[in-house]
């Protein structure tokens, strides 16, 4: 039964989109939490575009920079590597969308993080590398974890950037979403139906996940 | 009391009745009669009728909207199948259904790609790596695209090649962008085409039997003005701008 596939596809596409964000969303994240610079309204902004915009909008851009004439597409498509219309322009899509709420998460976990221990760690001997990982980052887990809860649950809903950039190829890119406008599209409205109360099972309880660990955020102050 | 009187304005703008003859007839059609139903309409103003509206996409879609309750006087699919949802439903008015036009199949592709299309697309070759085509689940277009490839022995070899798109001009676009090798499109799409290009048109003969028929709805707001209309699309100043843009009118 198709349901299963496009289920497991979905989650497995979402999961690698989360992987993919977290480590240019960390570096994003503390940059803006701790450092003051120029550009740095330009680098808030950018950052903050996937939530603003329309998700076909920001769909078509993928598409016009990674289609095989594009600018991007074109580099990797000699070196044989396809990104439209294939589970790349999945996860593709999806870490574009999750970034910008990844990022605004973690990113307030940061400016939680007492600079205090971070000056003392430094005082200490730490380099600003092992202060990072040994001090900011294990203060500020929870909302690492409750960003990336909320990354993955935008991925896995994800639906007006991913059918611009990758369509809705039965078992290659048909995602949840994607499957349930589909279906409803050639009047499949059992397996549409189906698909619509897994998604919203899943949707649940990746928020109520997120909201429980941003709580437990909250309370560590 | 200046707002107590705005509201009753409000109330009579939205509860007043629609006149007949200025309110526009509302047609859901297939996509791929958008330039050639602009003109008829414009043609059709021209000649005393009055305003068009369209509302146009994948057949199936509009037979969904129709039956969701969408508002439209007029529907004209690309295949029979969709016309045949609506009619079983019971949204058609009896009597209303008629055959408008013949179309026929056209593989295209962009310039660069067309001459390798229009060889190596029989032997279904690896280098045509992706074909667009309407879903063919229940686009019309797409449903007609796999008629053909099966008759020439040629759809399981391009099956898990197809890009399915949710009407025949997404099809059309796919391929213009470069992100698929070929799309099966209708001849009259090439009108509409600015980068693709013919590789190859399919005779009649060889291809599915594409008749678009149109009918008005039974929950048509202006009924009067719809069968105008329609009437219109099967009479001879339409049936020459049909024929302009490659369809083939069936009216008498």
């Amino acid at each position: 039964m198709d349901v299963w596939q496009i289920t497991s596809f979905t989650l497995l596409t979402a999961l690698a989109a989360t992987a993919l964000m977290v480590p240019p969303g960390l570096a994003l994240a503390w940059l803006l939490a701790r450092r003051r610079f120029r550009g740095r309204v330009l680098v808030e902004t950018f950052v903050s575009l996937p939530l603003v915009m329309p998700p076909v909008a920001t769909g078509l851009i993928l598409l016009l920079l990674f289609s095989p004439r594009g600018p991007v597409g074109g580099v990797l498509a000699r070196v044989g590597i396809d990104v439209v219309f294939t589970w790349r322009a999945v996860v593709l899509a999806m870490t574009v969308m999750g970034l910008p709420l990844f990022v605004r998460t973690v990113r307030a976990g940061f400016e939680q993080v007492d600079t205090r221990y971070e000056a003392i760690a430094g005082t200490l001997g730490a380099s600003p590398i092992r202060v990072f990982f040994s001090i900011t980052l294990p203060l500020a887990f929870p909302a690492l974890a409750a960003g990336a809860v909320l990354g993955f649950a935008r991925a896995i809903g994800e639906f007006g950037a991913t059918i611009m950039v990758a369509g809705s190829i039965p078992g290659v890119t048909r995602t949840l979403p994607v499957a349930i406008y589909t279906f409803t599209e050639i009047g499949r409205d059992r397996d549409a139906a189906m698909l619509l109360a897994v998604s919203a099972g899943i949707a649940f309880a990746a928020l109520w996940l997120s909201n429980y660990l941003t709580s437990r955020a909250g309370l560590r102050t | 009391m200046l707002s107590r009187l705005t509201l009753l304005v409000l109330l009579a703008w939205f509860a007043a009745p629609q006149g007949g003859a200025s309110e526009p007839v509302t047609v859901a059609a297939a996509v791929s009669l958008t330039q050639v139903l602009e003109e008829i309409a414009a043609a059709y103003a021209a000649a005393g009728g009055g305003p068009v509206r369209f509302n146009l996409g994948g057949s199936n879609v509009l037979a969904r909207q129709i039956l969701n309750g969408a508002p439209a006087d007029v529907f004209i699919s690309a295949d029979e199948a969709q016309m045949a949802v609506v009619e079983k439903a019971g949204a058609v008015l009896a009597g209303s259904r008629v055959d408008l036009v013949e179309n026929q199949l056209a593989i295209v592709a962009t310039p660069d790609r067309v001459d390798f299309v229009r060889q190596e697309f029989g032997r279904a070759a690896a280098g045509i790596r992706r074909l667009a085509i309407g879903d063919p689940a229940a686009v019309p277009a797409g449903v007609y695209a796999r008629q053909y490839l099966e008759r020439r022995g040629l759809w399981s070899a391009y099956e898990p090649r197809i890009v399915p798109t949710t009407n025949v001009r997404a099809a059309l676009a796919a391929v213009e962008t470069g992100s698929v090798d070929a799309a099966i499109v209708y001849l009259t799409d090439l009108a509409a085409a600015r980068t693709a290009v013919l590789a190859f048109a399919v005779p009649a003969k060889d291809g599915p039997r594409i008749v678009y028929p149109g009918a008005v709805l039974s929950a048509a707001r202006n009924q009067t003005e719809a069968r105008r209309f329609l009437t219109f699309l099967r009479g001879p100043v339409a049936a020459a701008i049909f024929t302009r843009y490659k369809f083939a009118p069936l009216a008498s």
